[in-house]
Parts: structure tokens; C-alpha cells; sequence
């Protein structure tokens, strides 16, 4: 289950001059982020921190390494093959969703 | 078209990578230096926005800058967001064919010399409910807070062992974070601190360490040595940890279990050396616990078995960013005299320099794996059903019984059980694999080497079939 607003107010990106508001889709859903965050930073700011499920036993996983070299935190981006989240960074009207285990 | 030829092919652009090519381009040696990040600097000098730095940051951040403009005023050629997948010999020619995948680089580049500086990332330990959303490595955490200022949750747990441990719990406490506690593997005292060999000579280090504690406990977080996580709870997500004492070998002691209400674990059990490229290029290796696993065979003047291959920094074993800046330049001087830009002499006079320096960073390096040093009993902490391979889900049983029914290497395990064949090729669970092998076949009687390390071949990351195609021999 994916909770919303885990960021907490001292961490919160705010709408600083340095970085843009932009609005990106996630599994239908808008969400608010900031220009030169990662897929993974803006889903994680929002509290989504389920991004696929496995596909030999269906668990779900989300950001591990943080850095690119563990594949866990795999999400489809703009209906590509599967991308990682923690490199990627967003634009506005992005859509990503959780990348299932079918 | 034949792609472009190089002196020398610089793969990492981290600290030692970036210092190797501006050595070398600035001795005349014609460089390309390849990163599949964006910017050059590696996860040391990672770019941080300027809204988000701090004064904890800012000193780092300034540095990385002055790297990047050097590297950019350099006459080195540079490739970023641009993966490699591939290195092979051509015999016929000598040089290296490297294989590149990237928005607007060429498929291909040559080169005579290769120096390899893949750097390092966090060695991966298992423990029950490792896999759960909500369980980030220090790495992970460390990004976060430096990077994006951004929470991975409301309340963590911080575990594992080392300096890395310390400093991601100093950062996301000055998120705001509530941290219910840190549990440090080792025992130390400030009288092991001050007597440590050499640490003393490093006041920032410890500089650095003491404002990273204060952080700490003018918050009340509490730092608990001897104690490890045991086990992590939770259906979709991270909500409930079991920490517990562990004695000298890091193996828990019953009796002492506590269960905390977390939403974040943050684990850190160190650094291990990122080989792949070495591996698959042919380097001799060995393996060696205290520079964080498998490494490359080199001499003092950073050569490897290969001819004209060297490797650098953090990928030859774990030893920091100031050492891997030294590695990167005498790298430089090294290939450079190598190609006939600088004399015998001059080649002795420049490393000499440099070699004086390396002593000093590679003794901090010795002393700080003696005092956060890899514990046996850390490879005890997952059970039968634990996944050791996340990307395949092969868990420990499943190993357990491929060693039962004679395996006896890590490449018989992985074409048994397919651990490390999954998207990261082995890079998460390697280190994870190899204890649990070297304890199934009770490893005391066996030199640690006979289990050896993954076969490592291209391509080295998951590459869509459109760029293998565009790599093809008439292009």
C-alpha cells in the first residue's frame, strides 16, 4: 500500500526559485514534482514506495541502492521498457506505473 | 567507419577516473574518459543542487565542482550518460574495442590503454525481510538527504557497520527525521578511536565523525555498538524491526531481541569494489576481505596482469575518495610514460610524489577496516527462506542445497539456482552468495578463492536490442 505525504516538513522540497513545479502521473494518478528530481525522489516524496512486483513469487520492491546498480526500483516510463527510477529524471506530463509481474 | 582511436580509454569519471584523465591529457596522451551518469564525479562529488546544500555539504560540493571544470578545461574527450557494455581485444591491431551505449556518443571507441575506475557501492548483507519497500542501503539514504533533501520515511532504523553508518544517520537526523536508533556492529571505545593507527594523523575524519555524533546526540538518538538488525517486518512495506546484540563475530545474542515501529531501515555494511569491468577484460583477481571482496591483482605502479590495463580508485578495493583521487593521477603519469610522453625519470620523480601520499591514505584505510571490519556472523542473519539473489528470488535454502548436491563454485550456484543472472547481473548478491557457500561447504578447510566470483560477461547491463543491432560489424 502506498501511503501519500511521508516527506517530512524539514525535508519537503519546497517551490524554491531553483526548481520548477511539474506534474507527472503515476498509475492514473497526478502528482506534484520538482524539475531535476528522479522518478524515484519525486515518488518517494509523495509516499509511493512500491514500484514493482517480482515475478517469480509477486512481492512488491521499491528503491534499494538508490544509485543504479541494484534493478529494484524498475517502473514503465512513457510506455518504454522498463526504466530505473532512480536514474530518470522527470518532466512534466510523464507517466509512469508499477511494473507488474505479468 | 572505423571507430576513433584513442591513446587510452578511461572508464569511470568518479574522482579516480576524472583525475586519470586529466593526468594523462594534460601529459599529452590522447584520452576518452566514458560515465553512464550525466556529470562527472562519481557518487563522491555527486551534484548537488544549490537550494539544497548545506555547510555538511558544501566543502564536497566545491570540490566536485573544481573536478568537473578541470575535467571539462581538460583536453580529454568525455562521453557522460553513456553506459559501457562491452571490451574486447581486436589481436590483429592491439587495442581495445570498447562498447558504449549513449544518447550521442558513437557505438564504439579504441584505444591502446584502459584504465578502469568503476568505483564501489554498498555491500549488500541479508537478513530477513531485506527485500521489503522501506529497506534502502546507506547509499540510497545518503543521496536522498544530500541530493534531494527528501525523507525515505518518518521513522528509521540505521544499521550495519562502518563511518557510512554514522553519517546517514547524521543526515537524515538533520532532515528531521525521527531515528528510533542506530545499531553499530562494532564495539569501539574512544580509547580503540585514539589509539587506532595513523587516525589521528586525519583531524577532518575525525572531525567529521564527531560532528556526525553530536548530530546524534544533541537529537537523543541513541548509538548502540554491538548491536545489528535481525530481522525486518512488513506485507507491502517496511513496519517493524527486530534489532538485537551481537557479540565480537557479529552473531546475535538470544535473549537480547527488541522490536522497534520503523517505516525505514537504512543498512550499511560497507563498500565493495565494482570489478566488472576488470573481470570481463581478463585481470587476475584475488580475494580480500579488508578492501571490501574480489580485486584485481596490481602493482605499486597500479598495473594489472594485463598489458596496458590499470585500475583505479574504489573498483581496486575500498580505500576512499582521497586515495582514488592519488590512484587516478598516478594512473596518469603511469600511462603516460607508458606511450613514450615522459621519460623513465620523470615517470620515477612524478610517482614518487604521489606514492608518498598513498601511503598515508591507504594506512586510514587499513585502520578503519580494523576498527569496522566484515563480522562472519553478519552472514548468519538470514534464514532457509531469506532471498540472497533479490533479482531471482533464490534464497539461501535453495543455495544451501546446490552446495548439498555439490556445487562447489559461485558459477555451479548460479546455474543451479540462477542467483546472479537477474538484472544486476550478480552485482547485489555476489558478496551475499559467496559467504553463504564459503559457510555451506564449512569454508576453514578451503582457501576462500576456490569458491570464486561470478563469470563476468557482455553485455554488462540489461541493452535493448536496437543498440546491440546499431553496434553491428558493418556499422
Amino acid at each position: 500500500m502506498n501511503r501519500p505525504n511521508r516527506q517530512t516538513d524539514s525535508g519537503r522540497l519546497s517551490a524554491s526559485e531553483h526548481s520548477r513545479s511539474i506534474t507527472i502521473h503515476f498509475d492514473g494518478h497526478s502528482l506534484g514534482a520538482q524539475e531535476g528530481q528522479t522518478v524515484a525522489a519525486a515518488l518517494l516524496a509523495a509516499g509511493i514506495t512500491v514500484f514493482r512486483y517480482t515475478f517469480r513469487y509477486h512481492k512488491p520492491r521499491g528503491l534499494f541502492c538508490g544509485m543504479g546498480v541494484c534493478y529494484e526500483c524498475l517502473v514503465n516510463i512513457d510506455g518504454e521498457t522498463p526504466k530505473r527510477a532512480c536514474l530518470i529524471k522527470v518532466r512534466d506530463g510523464m507517466r509512469i506505473s508499477t511494473l507488474l509481474d505479468e | 567507419m572505423t571507430p576513433k582511436a584513442f591513446d587510452l580509454a578511461v572508464i569511470g569519471a568518479g574522482p579516480a577516473g576524472s583525475e586519470a584523465a586529466i593526468s594523462a591529457s594534460e601529459l599529452g596522451v590522447e584520452t576518452a574518459v566514458v560515465d553512464s551518469y550525466s556529470y562527472a564525479g562519481g557518487q563522491y562529488f555527486r551534484t548537488i543542487p544549490p537550494a539544497f546544500q548545506t555547510a555538511h555539504t558544501k566543502r564536497v560540493a566545491d570540490q566536485g565542482l573544481a573536478l568537473r571544470r578541470r575535467l571539462r578545461h581538460s583536453a580529454a574527450t568525455v562521453y557522460l550518460g553513456t553506459e559501457v557494455w562491452g571490451i574486447f581485444m581486436n589481436k590483429q591491431e592491439g587495442r581495445w574495442w570498447v562498447a558504449l551505449d549513449g544518447p550521442d556518443t558513437p557505438c564504439w571507441l579504441r584505444a591502446k590503454s584502459l584504465i578502469l575506475a568503476g568505483g564501489a557501492y554498498d555491500k549488500p548483507v541479508a537478513f530477513p525481510g531485506w527485500t521489503l519497500p522501506g529497506v534502502i542501503t546507506c547509499g540510497a539514504a545518503l543521496i536522498f538527504a544530500k541530493s534531494y533533501r527528501i525523507a525515505p520515511g518518518r521513522r528509521a532504523l540505521v544499521t550495519g557497520s562502518g563511518p557510512l553508518v554514522l553519517s546517514a544517520a547524521a543526515h537524515l537526523s538533520r532532515l528531521g527525521i525521527e531515528i528510533v536508533a542506530v545499531c553499530e556492529s562494532s564495539k569501539l571505545s574512544p580509547k580503540s578511536i585514539l589509539s587506532a593507527p595513523g587516525l589521528l594523523g586525519h583531524p577532518r575524519v575525525l572531525q567529521e565523525a564527531w560532528d556526525c555524533f553530536k548530530s546524534l546526540t544533541s537529537r537523543r538518538i541513541p548509538y548502540k555498538m554491538g548491536w545489528s538488525i535481525l530481522e525486518a517486518f512488513g506485507t507491502d512495506h517496511v513496519n517493524q524491526a527486530l534489532i538485537g546484540r551481537v557479540d565480537s563475530d557479529g552473531f546475535s545474542i538470544p535473549g537480547t531481541e527488541q522490536r522497534l515501529n520503523v517505516d525505514v531501515i537504512v543498512c550499511g555494511y560497507g563498500l565493495t569494489p565494482n570489478t566488472r569491468l576488470p573481470r570481463m577484460v581478463g585481470c587476475r583477481m584475488s580475494h580480500m576481505t579488508e578492501c571490501g571482496g574480489w580485486v584485481p591483482w596490481r602493482d605499486r605502479r597500479l598495473r594489472t596482469s594485463l598489458p596496458n590495463v590499470y585500475v583505479v580508485g574504489d573498483s581496486a578495493g575500498i580505500r576512499g575518495s582521497e586515495n582514488a583521487i592519488l590512484e587516478g593521477r598516478l594512473s596518469g603519469v603511469v600511462v603516460a610514460g607508458s606511450l613514450g610522453h615522459l621519460s623513465e625519470r620523470r615517470v620515477d620523480h612524478l610517482s614518487a610524489r604521489i606514492t608518498g601520499k598513498l601511503k598515508r591514505t591507504r594506512r586510514l584505510a587499513k585502520t578503519l577496516y580494523s576498527l569496522f571490519p566484515q563480522r562472519p556472523g553478519w552472514a548468519s542473519l538470514a534464514k532457509t527462506s531469506t532471498p540472497l539473489c533479490r533479482c531471482e528470488e533464490a534464497s539461501l535454502g535453495e543455495i544451501e542445497t546446490a552446495v548439498a548436491e555439490g556445487a562447489r563454485s559461485l558459477d555451479d550456484v548460479k546455474m543451479v539456482t540462477r542467483a546472479g543472472m537477474g538484472s544486476c547481473q550478480g552485482r547485489m548478491c555476489e558478496g551475499v552468495v559467496f559467504s553463504a557457500v564459503s559457510r555451506a561447504l564449512g569454508a576453514d578447510g578451503l582457501p576462500q578463492g576456490s569458491i570464486g566470483h561470478y563469470s563476468v560477461r557482455p553485455p554488462l547491463r540489461p541493452l535493448s536490442l536496437g543498440a546491440l543491432a546499431k553496434a553491428g560489424p558493418d556499422k
